[in-house]
């Protein structure tokens, strides 16, 4: 059974990567795979969009199939496909472990997040992407290790091609451009934060030698919802009387779900690995369907059941808390994709998953920090110095799996605005410093050009006159796709700059009638 | 001196020859040369009207010998689609592909540094599937392959520029004629511009005398300009198909310049409307006066 259970887990992780890789354009406007499939089953994400927006996309029905799986096999999701808990078993298994290791007690605390992430969700906040164990995945892959991996790979090839090595740049040119068309990005990707994003991945990996399976024993919100499912599962785990309490089942049990102490047996917490079966020296242990519960009740303590409920709610307003909710605006700066919707109505639907930033062609995509408010932590944001929206490209609506990003189709998207772009005459050559440029112009992608130029007289400095091509931004023309301040000449403030202002997606936000 | 050397000796003095190619066609390709700067051939078909215009000229084996690496370089800056005239025409493109590889080129290579999303672009524009298809090379820009080059021209001192331009035996430019809001047109000096590498937005400062700069050191072997479709206005990006006037025209000819000024006529302007021509022209770099040249119209 173990080897079996390491060629799915094997399999599930390799399709998860494989999907992983291919969040990426090609040049045509579909991914063709259906990339973000893995968040698409997550029923704790299903239930908690429901929740939190009353709403959810219709791919996410698939989730259902994960909670009838589990409600025949157990958590089975935990032991043979979650590709976070892959890992983990991976990482656990660097360390030898000793035989009698006590396992700490804190498996509880998983259920008290979620009860948490419910109560919270059920009050509108929608925070169960922070830690749901496939958003979590993505985001930090995306975000951080994937970078990280593309940065340390090109860096030596690049070293390589520099040093100039007769010989060796062919061998190694050769084997870059077979990994560059494999696993590595188009280009460097760069995230804001992925450092402090990468440190958490790493500490959640790193506590699988703390104990195994950290993550998935103790904190797993998902591991908690499939483990109240597992309750009532068909197949089930039985001990026959043949059990001389040997106590060698528990050293090798993944989920700290004390198989060695029969009145004890912690079914909610059985990852399904069955390495108790194939380890025990009586062939006492044996999974089969409909028998009897032997089980003990779960016991979370109603007082913190209440506590973590209790902190659920009051999460709300505490994160809500902002000045902005007072100005009633937003950030200027927090341009939002295409598609989003409305400010309130895309937080309770973000799962800050990095799925659009991952796809974004141009790396504009960005997480936040706090610049949406704590709740809007990492949720995507178009940072226009870095990267723009490019016209005619939909992707981060296609991969969003809860659609806080609305999937466009290209005639409707190209009239999407997203912000509005302002010239800053103090900064822009043609009005501050007579010099011509028209590079806002050239590249904006309207077609009528959302910048128009007012042909002006002006003087140089030895009183020649001169015609100065001075940029206008065209206020209803303007999608705020932000490619001219990317472009923008005038480095580092640019001349011209994108602020959310004209956003299709508000109501408020507006500068013209 | 043997043929092949006298061939190259030929080749450096300024006039192309075929190696391949008998001693009588040889001759046949110096009168071609000598009499016909210019063709434009009008044409439905954007591949008939290529193979018409390159074979006036006096062939692809006049430009292009057996054993070359050949870059051809289309404007494929934008994601935009061919109907929207913003790249140059994919057909036009993979016909000089296929000429090159007939005329006995070892090798052709496509590439440009785009504007928008590279992938977008190569793909969008159809460029890329039909280069492709005709055998061609056709990579993405690999930044390290920016050198700094010595130009020393009006505007620019020294640019990175793309070493394969430099490594390769021959250069074939394929720009589209369509509109710019400060060069007034583009078309084939302007297209260099998918060369260099750097912060190029800031030659716009000096946009006439930096594209005059490029050609100093770029000298392409022959140019194809794509008027297939035209872009009258909101270039050089376009978008709207409005903007779009269709000429079924390609114009070739050796001396950029002279392609440059005769393509300004196509929007109802002369050569010395536009800056970067007249710059080009007192250096010296090629003819201006299009009353000068030897233009040869055919039609299919
Ligand atoms: S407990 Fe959570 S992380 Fe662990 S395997 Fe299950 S779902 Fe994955
Ligand atoms: S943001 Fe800039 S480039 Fe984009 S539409 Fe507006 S003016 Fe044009």
């Amino acid at each position: 059974m173990q080897n079996l259970r390491r060629i799915s887990q094997g399999i599930f992780l390799l399709l998860f990567l494989f999907l992983f890789l291919q969040t990426e354009s090609k040049g045509r406007d579909e991914l063709g795979y259906p990339v973000k499939i893995f968040l698409d089953f997550d029923p704790l994400i299903f239930i908690t969009t429901i929740l939190s927006a009353h709403a959810v996309a219709k791919a996410f029905y698939l989730s259902i199939v994960v909670v009838i799986v589990t409600i025949i096999f157990g958590r089975v999701f935990c032991g043979w496909v979650c590709p976070l808990g892959t890992l983990n078993n991976i990482t656990g298994s660097l360390k030898k472990w000793r035989f009698n290791m006590a396992s700490r007690n804190w498996h509880r605390v998983k259920y008290y997040i979620l009860i948490f992430l419910l109560a919270s969700s059920l009050f509108t906040l929608q925070l169960v992407g922070i830690i749901d164990p496939i958003s979590l995945l993505i985001r930090s892959l995306s975000l951080s290790i994937y970078p990280l991996f593309n940065y340390s790979i090109r860096s030596i090839f690049d070293t390589i091609y520099s040093l100039d090595f007769r010989g060796v740049v062919g061998i190694s040119e050769s084997i870059y451009s077979i990994l560059k068309k494999g696993i590595l990005s188009f280009q460097q990707p760069f995230y804001n934060q992925s450092i402090f994003i990468g440190v958490i991945f790493f500490l959640i990996l790193g506590l699988n030698l703390v104990e195994r399976r950290f993550w998935c024993r103790y904190l797993c919100p998902l591991g908690a919802f499939l483990g109240i499912l597992s309750r009532y599962s068909f197949l089930k785990r039985s001990v026959s009387e043949g059990c001389d309490s040997c106590g060698i089942c528990a050293s090798v049990c993944q989920g700290n779900a004390a198989p060695d102490k029969k009145e004890d047996w912690k079914d909610a917490e059985c990852l399904y690995c069955w390495n108790c079966d194939d380890v025990c020296p009586q062939n006492a242990v044996s999974f089969g369907f409909f028998r009897k519960r032997t089980a003990t009740a779960m016991d979370l303590g109603k007082r913190r059941v209440i506590v973590s409920m209790l902190s659920g709610m009051f999460a709300v307003p505490l994160l809500r808390a902002t000045p902005l909710s007072k100005s009633g605006f937003s950030n200027p700066g927090l341009i939002r994709p295409p598609g989003s919707l409305e400010e309130r109505e895309f937080l309770k639907r973000c799962v800050k998953c990095g799925e659009c930033m991952k796809v974004c062609i141009t790396n504009g995509l960005q997480p936040t920090f706090l610049e949406a408010g704590l709740e809007g932590i990492w949720s995507p944001v178009l940072i226009s110095r870095i990267g723009y929206c490019e016209y005619r490209c939909t992707l981060c609506g296609q991969v969003c799996p809860t659609g806080a990003i609305k999937r466009l189709e290209l005639k409707e998207k190209v009239k999407i605005k997203i912000g509005l772009a302002m010239i800053d005459k103090g900064r822009c050559l043609p009005y501050a410093h007579a010099t011509p440029c028209i590079v806002c112009e050239e590249v904006c992608p309207t077609p009528k050009k959302a910048i128009w130029f007012e042909n002006v007289k002006v003087k140089d400095r030895h009183g020649k006159g001169i015609i100065m091509k001075q940029p206008r931004v065209d206020l209803e023309l303007c999608i705020g796709c932000g490619i001219c301040e990317t472009r923008c000449p005038v480095l580092g403030q640019p001349a011209i700059y994108i602020t959310n202002i004209g956003e299709s997606r508000s109501k408020e936000n507006q500068l013209l009638l | 001196m043997d043929r092949r050397e006298f061939l190259k000796l030929a080749a450096i003095s300024g006039i192309g020859f075929s190696t391949a190619g008998s001693f009588d066609k040889l001759i046949k390709s110096v009168e071609a040369s000598e009499k016909i700067d210019l063709v434009v051939a009008h044409g439905a078909s954007p591949s008939k009207i290529t193979d018409a215009a390159i074979d006036a000229i006096g062939g692809m084996k006049r430009f292009v010998s057996r054993g070359d690496i050949v870059i051809v370089k289309p404007n494929m800056a934008f994601d935009r689609l061919p109907e929207q005239a913003a790249n140059t025409n994919p057909e036009v493109v993979a016909t000089v592909v296929k000429l090159c590889y007939e005329a006995g080129a070892k090798k052709v290579k496509v590439f440009d540094r785009t504007v928008n999303d590279p992938r977008r672009c190569y793909v969008q524009s159809g460029i890329a599937d039909a280069a492709r298809a005709s055998g061609a090379e056709v990579n993405h820009i690999d930044e390290r392959k920016f050198k700094d080059i010595r130009i020393n021209g009006q505007a620019i001192k020294t640019w990175p520029l793309y070493t394969e331009i430099f490594e390769a035996d021959k250069i074939i430019n394929i720009p589209i004629a369509k509109h710019h809001g400060l060069a007034k047109l583009t078309m084939a000096m302007k297209n260099w511009m998918g060369i260099m590498g750097g912060t190029r937005r800031t030659i716009h400062q000096k946009l006439d005398e930096s594209l005059v700069d490029l050609a100093l050191v770029i000298k392409p072997t022959l140019t194809v300009l794509d008027a297939v479709r035209i872009l009258t206005a909101n270039g050089p990006q376009g978008g709207d198909i409005d903007d779009v006037k269709r000429l079924d025209t390609v114009i070739v000819g050796i001396d950029q310049v002279a392609v440059d000024s005769f393509g300004a006529t196509l929007f109802g302007m002369k050569g010395s409307d536009l800056g970067y021509v007249k710059v080009a022209d007192k250096l010296g770099l090629g003819t201006m006066d299009i009353s000068k040249l030897k233009i040869k119209r055919i039609s299919i």
